[in-house]
């Protein structure tokens, strides 16, 4: 009976820190990490709406924008650098295969996976109330070059997606 | 010896004691004894308590999806803390309940349900935990991280239900993984299936979750089979294999006596499972399309070990059989030779019209056998299932190499007809065999 008890609370815990542990890096991420402002690449706007979530697209999602870039393999991890411009946004200004190191206070890099069709930095799903759907969705065809997102990034590059931004309206 | 039969059966029996005991057939001692025996005192109970736990499950379901609905509508409103907050309060007063009836009220379906219920709400909350923190990933890790809560959770409060919506998550899991990526450990899962769910069922006896678990065994091996080779006579194989494998095993409980009631779903499910192969097989345009590339391939790494386990276990019962004379001997000799037959075609594959004749021939007579078997199942374990699907499988098999081949109408009715008339004279011999066999009892 006691061990039975002790089993079955076991059981719970794991189960709670399975679903702390989603969120977990997240979380740390977003604690730990700087700030920085990045601008949402034109989104297909047949393809905004994916069920519960809208897929947002960057400059640095995009192989292209890195053309000088040397040959990565798919699935290689990769880490975009970033620079802050006058206007607050961060834009891309190169790309690594380790950790760049002594980055000046106005860039800081990103930690992606890459793919032949588009780099994946784990900020590319922002999950929306069931309510905003369809406002945030034609909010984002309409006003597609408006549309900023703010991320934190941690000192790894691991980056975690914080809050929409399409000119006033801010979705959290 | 506690012998528990159908809840109908119980029924009946608990209705008809007292007037046995009026009219003198059972002694009040023999009564009492009938009564230990089939728990009769416990089923007032057990069917008001089967009710409740339904109601509740539903009722405790609803109350889970409100709160997580209420959280998801009001997104905005409620702060991360908050919300996270009712997650995990949710959930826990789900187990804990549940925990408390089952081990303090006695009221063991009642909390089981609320456990199982409780691992359902787990898996909601995995989804919105995500979605507040917009963890992105790909879908089947949710179902990973489910299954992984889920099965622990079984084991605590060994509950079969939940055993099986682990089981049914985690191959969702495998599924979706294995077509994102292709390194060489994901081929330990069925291995890993059979090391974790066989052990609980085998602890919480359940038939149910051990049929399960060779189910997803059969459908893990297929699966990696096909993606690995691309080519259907390496399914095949996976099915002649694990096939085998689950009939061994069922066979294996059969005539042991140990576990003996998980003997019959397990060995049906391995019979189905082959007979299912060979049918597809036992068509000559199949072999068109499962040989379009017919070099002999490696044997595959992750068959290796079940056919090792399945090869030992079935022929150590055939030879027990041959040495003992036993009537069984047809029954395993025909099932071992047709999932050798179906692997041997499987590895071979047809390199010109010749071989997809020979081929197509071996597997008709692989297809037979497991009907025979089938039958002669039907009759030694008195499964009357068994018996009709070893007979219709025989039917189907001749009706369809008619369709296939001959293109008369008047053959083809000639056939229907004969078929028709052997099913029925088949039907009525084994009916008229079982009676004999109670009649003898």
């Amino acid at each position: 009976m006691k061990k039975g008890m002790i089993f079955f609370a076991i059981a719970i815990i794991v189960q709670v820190l399975i679903l702390l542990g989603v969120p977990a890096k997240k979380v740390y991420t977003r604690a730990t990490g700087k700030d920085v402002i990045l601008k949402v690449a034109p989104v297909d706007p047949y393809n905004v709406l994916s069920g519960y979530y809208v897929t947002l697209g960057y400059d640095i999602s995009q192989p292209q924008t890195f053309a000088n870039a040397p040959k990565f393999e798919a699935d290689e991890t990769i880490y975009a650098i970033v620079e802050q411009q006058p206007d607050g946004v961060w834009k891309p200004v190169g790309i690594e295969r380790e950790v760049p190191k002594n980055l000046p206070a106005n860039r800081t890099c990103l930690r992606g996976r890459w793919n032949d069709w588009r780099i994946i930095y784990g900020i590319e799903e922002f999950y929306i109330p069931e309510g905003k759907r369809q406002q945030i969705a034609d909010d984002l065809t309409k006003n597609r070059n408006e549309a900023r997102v703010d991320v934190k990034v941690d000192a790894q590059g691991n980056a975690a997606l914080v809050r929409l931004r399409i000119q006033d309206r801010i979705y959290e | 010896m506690t012998t528990k039969l159908s809840t109908d059966f119980r029924t009946t029996l608990k209705k008809e004691i007292p007037a046995w005991i009026q009219e003198g057939i059972v002694s009040e001692e023999s009564a009492q004894f009938l009564n230990t025996r089939y728990e009769l005192d416990t089923l007032k109970q057990e069917s008001s308590r089967l009710l409740a736990a339904v109601l509740f499950t539903l009722g405790g379901l609803l109350l889970g999806g409100g709160i997580i609905t209420f959280v998801a509508a009001n997104w905005e409103e409620i702060p991360t803390v908050a919300k996270v907050i009712m997650l995990l309060v949710t959930l826990l007063t789900f187990h804990i309940t549940g925990f408390w009836l089952w081990q303090q009220k006695g009221w063991s379906r009642l909390g089981h349900a609320l456990v199982f219920a409780g691992c359902l709400v787990f898996g909601a909350n995995i989804g919105l935990m995500a979605q507040i923190f917009h963890v992105s990933g790909e879908w089947y890790g949710l179902f990973g991280a489910w299954a992984l809560g889920s099965v622990i959770m079984a084991y605590a409060a060994r509950s079969w239900i939940t055993g099986v919506l682990a089981l049914f998550t985690a191959t969702i899991w495998f599924g979706g993984f294995t077509f994102d990526h292709h390194g060489e450990w994901r081929t330990v899962f069925p291995l890993l299936v059979a090391a974790v769910f066989l052990p609980l069922a085998w602890y919480i006896h359940s038939r149910v979750l051990y049929v399960l678990t060779f189910l997803s065994i059969t459908l893990s091996l297929a699966f990696l089979t096909a993606e690995r080779y691309s080519s259907g006579r390496y399914v095949l194989l996976a099915i002649a294999v694990s096939g085998l494998l689950a009939w061994a095993v069922g066979e294996f409980h059969r005539t042991s006596g140990i576990k003996p009631d998980f003997g019959n779903p397990t060995a049906g499910l391995g019979l189905l499972t082959l007979a299912l192969g060979a049918y597809v097989a036992a068509f000559h345009e199949m072999w068109r399309d499962y040989s379009f590339d017919s070099a002999v391939k490696p044997f595959s790494l992750t068959l290796l070990l079940p056919t090792v386990i399945a090869g030992v276990v079935a022929i150590t019962l055939l030879v027990r059989s041959l040495r003992e004379q036993n009537e069984r001997t047809f029954l395993q000799f025909s099932v071992i030779a047709a999932s050798v037959i179906l692997s041997i075609c499987a590895i071979l594959g047809a390199n010109h019209h010749g071989d997809m004749v020979l081929l197509t021939i071996a597997a008709n007579i692989a297809a037979l056998l497991l009907a025979g078997a089938a039958i002669a199942s039907g009759l030694l374990d008195e499964r009357r299932i068994a018996f009709w699907f070893g007979t219709l499988l025989t039917v189907l098999l001749i009706l369809s190499r008619f369709l296939e081949y001959e293109t008369s109408l008047l053959l083809k009715s000639a056939a229907f007809i004969a078929c028709g008339a052997a099913v029925m004279a088949a039907g009525i011999a084994y009916e008229k065999y079982l009676r004999q066999k109670e009649l003898n009892v």
